[in-house]
């Protein structure tokens, strides 16, 4: 609209500038659009219609109910830094970005529990409420700058998610445009277990093809009183891997039990946050456990003698909090090193039983020497969520494609060992088709018969999660034509 | 139909030695069945859904029967399916921390084998000899523990559930993280045996604690201003208790012989983390209250006489007496609000009422018994109390009879049309469980 000095021969971009209030309420032009054509997974990309910036859940209902009656594509964006293609426009939609609601609503101490707006940072929570010591848990490497609106579309896990559970363990209400423009609220005040389908749950992870999350209830909890770190490194990756299941098996439940491999080492140790870890190791563990201070000195020393039983080269625990900040700076900042020592990187998120961790080790050793192309693992080893981080470089003719087969190839290793495609990133774009290795065609339709009852135009983020047949299935029904990527 | 028919027809289907005629006994809590069957393998239980699905017959799942008093607005469905005999652990990686089991596996059984191995299923539901583990992840029941532990929608990672249609489908998987895919699992948990029937469960396993403790603590002169600051006091401490059950006079009484309102507060740890936790509750125990500290074996028995306190569908009432369960959610500190209302109503509706709640979760559960018409005035009374802290009551127990004349599950949320799609996307000829649900599903 003209007051907005918007210039285009777009009706509908005309409209929904009109919806929202404020300037800097929707991007429509090219050079604009192009930050938009990606999240964290670059390998895909494509233009979206527009973005459209609501300030408010009347506005995000407004746009949608707008979306739904003149058949436009679109989907919702917070942060962009979903690593499976969550929010890529497949289809040129209009985006909806959540930035702009980044309230912090309420926090109630006494029932431990704070509301916030999707767009609100993940890490802003915990910041905002540990002056009286309390934190959010779920803690993804990413939380200083993605939403807590995408961690609810993503499930996003974290390191600490070992011990305290992933997003939809603290998620206790959430209100949810759907995609009709209709608004509902479920779980409201926060309040357990409300009589019927456990709708929370299943929006939760459902990468934000069910209805857009406006706003979100979550547990806030009391730091714990101590907390001690253990580093450990290990010649051997087997010696690692048998330390991570004695310590499981010895009755610990650590807060977090990380493990970096020789080239994720050799990486982190390039970039910006050294530790001066030793660079002829095969594997270290960053291990934490927290809890009650009297108790905690009992569970390190069991931990430290698992290590040593496990032939560990050195161990230390942490001797400050300037040093613990140290070690999680090195680890959280993991994938982002890899840049220190390839042009590209490709992360997958793979899930095996934690007994088949050597084997499946191994198994993607193997991977990397068929594909030609080095695998660095840094990932979560007390929940056997793997993170293989696939190194190529995108300017050589045919190595993004070979990256994204091996990248494959290692989820089918963990397929193959009983686990799954994806722990925390979600299946997006990039694990569509692997959704094939875990279930069969009557259980992805298990599945797509539910997104039809919240979702039945399926003009909210169409071409996600499933395997494409399926999607071709959908586009004819709906008598669209839709450019695959 | 006829009975008869019924079952002549379901024999060319399934082993008739497995089948049992139900003569119309007229159950005080129904959800009942003309004929019983009591399928082996989960193949049965697939060409039995197939059959009544395409017949038009309903079934009624049973897995131990401790909740047939638990929703439910048919006396009798055509086909009974129990799992009583779908029974046994089918993968244990003690490794993993991962167990995979029948559902028609009572759940104590688990338990015991568990301990074996230093390990345990993290939830503490009512009647656990009877009780299935595939009916109370299907009921989502839980206890005081889940404070701690978190409940059945925490535990379970993976399923294995026949559709209405026959058809097999697996949900989630068998690692303790899993984001692919819809979180189909939670779908599960809590829908009652109304979308299929269960018959493999995958759950994550905790390690059994090194140590316990429960610390009763009560308040004297019953003063509720008192246990709130305590209670809050309590919880912005660092102190990781498992349970924080407020706990009414009238079952205090029950259990501790005190009739008292009563805090049991648990801690599970090492050793010295346990004392060390006991002695912070000493240094801000409230004046006017009496603390006791059950150790070891000692707190197991409180909590296994704590189990057996609700009316359990199995066994017959032979008191002539009306009970009813409610199950309320509230905001976690109103729980005080709740169980102080109950207990009042005692006197005003001449009823025997023990109650208890969850500080720090939110969830009461409230035993009423005596004479009928109290019992649902009571009922009644408790929901508009309720209602007001913007919580629910759900009628966990109550008589068939009794069921017809007030809403189990409350009033429909607004998003109930979202229930009724996923109902009739995947059961829509409704013969699973009719009428059992929320809104009539
Ligand atoms: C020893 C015994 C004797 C019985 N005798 C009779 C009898 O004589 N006559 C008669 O009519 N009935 C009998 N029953 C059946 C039973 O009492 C009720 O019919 C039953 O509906 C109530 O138990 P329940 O399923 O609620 O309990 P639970 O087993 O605790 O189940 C709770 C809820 O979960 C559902 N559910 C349970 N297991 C599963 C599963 N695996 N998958 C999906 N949903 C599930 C149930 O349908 C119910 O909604 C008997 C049961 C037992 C155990
Ligand atoms: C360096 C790096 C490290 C990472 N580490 C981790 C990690 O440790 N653990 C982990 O789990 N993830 C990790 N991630 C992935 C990513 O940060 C998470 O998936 C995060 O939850 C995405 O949040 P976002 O705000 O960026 O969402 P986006 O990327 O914008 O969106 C993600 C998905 O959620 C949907 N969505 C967004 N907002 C809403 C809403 N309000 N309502 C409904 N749907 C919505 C989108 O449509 C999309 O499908 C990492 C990413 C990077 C780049």
């Amino acid at each position: 609209m003209s007051l907005k000095g918007i210039r285009t021969n777009d009706k509908h971009i005309k409209n929904l500038a009109n919806i929202v209030e404020g300037n800097r309420s929707i991007l429509y032009k090219k050079e604009d659009l192009l930050a938009y054509d990606c999240d964290g997974f670059t390998i895909y990309r494509h233009l979206p219609r527009a973005v459209v910036f609501p300030n408010n859940t009347e506005e995000v209902a407004k746009i949608v109910k707008y979306c739904h009656e003149h058949d436009l594509p679109f989907l919702a964006r917070g942060a962009g830094t979903g690593l499976s293609g969550g929010a890529i426009p497949l289809n040129g939609e209009v985006i909806i970005s959540l930035v702009k609601m980044k309230r912090l609503i309420s926090v109630d101490f006494e029932n431990r529990r704070a509301v916030v707006e999707p767009g609100f940072v993940n890490l802003k929570l915990t910041n905002s409420i540990s002056d009286k010591g309390y934190y959010y848990a779920p803690d993804p490497s990413s939380q200083y700058c993605c939403t807590i609106g995408g961690n609810v579309g993503e499930n996003a896990g974290g390191a600490h998610c070992l011990k305290y559970g992933v997003t939809t363990n603290h998620i206790l209400g959430l209100e949810v445009v759907l995609p009709n423009g209709e608004v509902i609220e479920i779980g409201k005040d926060g309040i357990p277990d409300a009589p019927g389908y456990d709708l929370l749950g299943l929006l939760t992870g459902s990468e934000g093809t069910l209805g857009i999350v406006t706003k979100i209830t979550v547990r806030i909890l009391k730091n714990p009183e101590a907390k001690q770190t253990v580093l450990a490194y290990f010649d051997n990756v087997a010696d690692g891997s048998q330390a991570v299941s004695d310590i499981i098996s010895a009755g610990i439940v650590p807060a977090a039990l990380e493990m970096m491999d020789q080239i994720a080492i050799e990486a982190v140790e390039a970039a910006a946050f050294p530790v001066g870890h030793p660079k002829d190791i095969e594997a270290l563990l960053l291990i934490e456990v927290d809890g009650i201070s009297a108790g905690i000195d009992e569970q390190i020393h069991q931990i430290l003698e698992v290590c040593k039983r496990n032939h560990v080269r050195e161990v230390k625990v942490a001797q400050s909090e300037e040093e613990r900040a140290r070690w999680w700076a090195n680890r959280k900042t993991g994938f982002g090193a890899m840049g220190a020592i390839s042009p590209d990187y490709l992360v997958q998120d793979g899930v095996i039983p934690r007994s088949k961790l050597p084997e499946v080790l191994n198994r993607i050793h193997e991977i990397s020497r068929e594909y030609g192309l080095r695998i660095a693992n840094i990932f979560h080893a007390g929940d056997g969520n793997l993170h293989p981080l696939v190194l190529f470089d995108a300017r050589k003719p045919g190595e993004t494609e070979k990256a994204l087969k091996a990248g494959s190839a290692c989820l089918q290793a963990c397929a193959d060992a009983g686990g799954s495609i994806t722990g925390e990133h979600g299946v997006g774009i990039e694990k569509r088709e692997e959704m094939r290795f875990i279930f069969s065609d009557e259980e992805i339709a298990a599945q797509t018969d539910i997104r039809e009852v919240f979702n039945p135009k399926n003009l909210l983020n169409a071409g996600k999660l499933f395997p494409t047949p399926g999607r071709c299935l959908e586009v004819k029904k709906e008598g669209k034509s839709v450019t695959a990527s | 139909m006829l009975q008869g028919e019924l079952y002549t027809e379901l024999k060319d289907v399934f082993p008739e030695s497995q089948m049992e005629v139900k003569e119309n006994e007229g159950h005080p809590l129904g959800n009942g069945g003309k004929v019983a069957v009591y399928p082996k393998t989960e193949n049965e239980i697939s060409h039995i859904l197939q059959y009544a699905n395409k017949n038009g017959k309903t079934v009624s799942i049973v897995g131990g029967g401790t909740k047939r008093g638990f929703g439910g607005l048919i006396d009798s469905a055509d086909i009974l399916l129990s799992l009583a005999n779908l029974k046994g652990i089918v993968e244990h990686t003690v490794g993993d921390m991962t167990l995979t089991v029948k559902a028609g596996t009572p759940f104590q059984e688990l338990q015991q084998y568990l301990e074996e191995h230093n390990q345990k299923i993290s939830l503490d539901p009512a009647w656990p000899d009877y009780a299935t583990i595939g009916g109370i992840i299907a009921a989502n029941e839980s206890g005081p523990k889940r404070l701690a532990y978190g409940s059945a929608r925490d535990a379970v990672i993976g399923l294995r559930v026949v559709y209405p249609n026959g058809k097999v489908i697996r949900t989630g998987g068998k690692v303790v993280k899993n984001v692919a895919g819809y979180d189909m699992n939670k779908l599960f948990v809590g829908s009652m045996g109304t979308l299929g029937v269960l018959t493999e469960i995958t759950l994550k396993l905790r390690p059994l604690p090194k140590y316990e403790s429960n610390v009763l603590l009560s308040f004297t002169e019953g003063d509720f201003a008192e246990m709130r600051s305590f209670a809050a006091a309590f919880l912005d401490s660092q102190m990781e208790p498992v349970s924080l059950e407020l706990i009414s006079p009238s079952l205090a009484e029950k259990l501790t012989g005190e009739k008292f309102y009563t805090l049991a507060i648990s801690f599970e740890d090492n050793e010295s983390s346990v004392h060390y936790q006991e002695s912070f509750l000493k240094s801000i125990q409230p004046p006017k209250t009496k603390m006791t500290i059950l150790a070891q074996e000692k707190a197991r028995k409180f909590w296994q006489s704590f189990y057996t306190i609700s009316p359990n569908g199995r066994v017959s009432n032979q008191t002539g007496e009306t009970e009813a369960v409610l199950k309320i959610g509230v905001v976690n500190l109103d729980v005080l609000k709740v169980i102080r209302e109950s207990h009042l109503l005692q006197d005003t509706h001449n009823l025997l009422i023990e109650a208890h709640g969850g500080l720090g979760h939110g969830l009461c559960q409230i035993v009423l018994r005596g004479g009928s018409e109290n019992v649902i005035s009571a009922i009644q009374h408790l929901r508009n109390f309720v209602k007001q802290l913007n919580g629910y009551a759900v009628i966990k127990h109550l008589p068939f009879i009794l069921r017809q004349k007030i809403e189990v599950w409350g009033e429909n949320p607004p998003y109930f049309f979202l229930f009724k799609g996923i109902k009739t996307k995947i059961d829509p000829n409704n013969i699973l469980n009719p009428k059992r649900f929320v809104g009539g599903i």
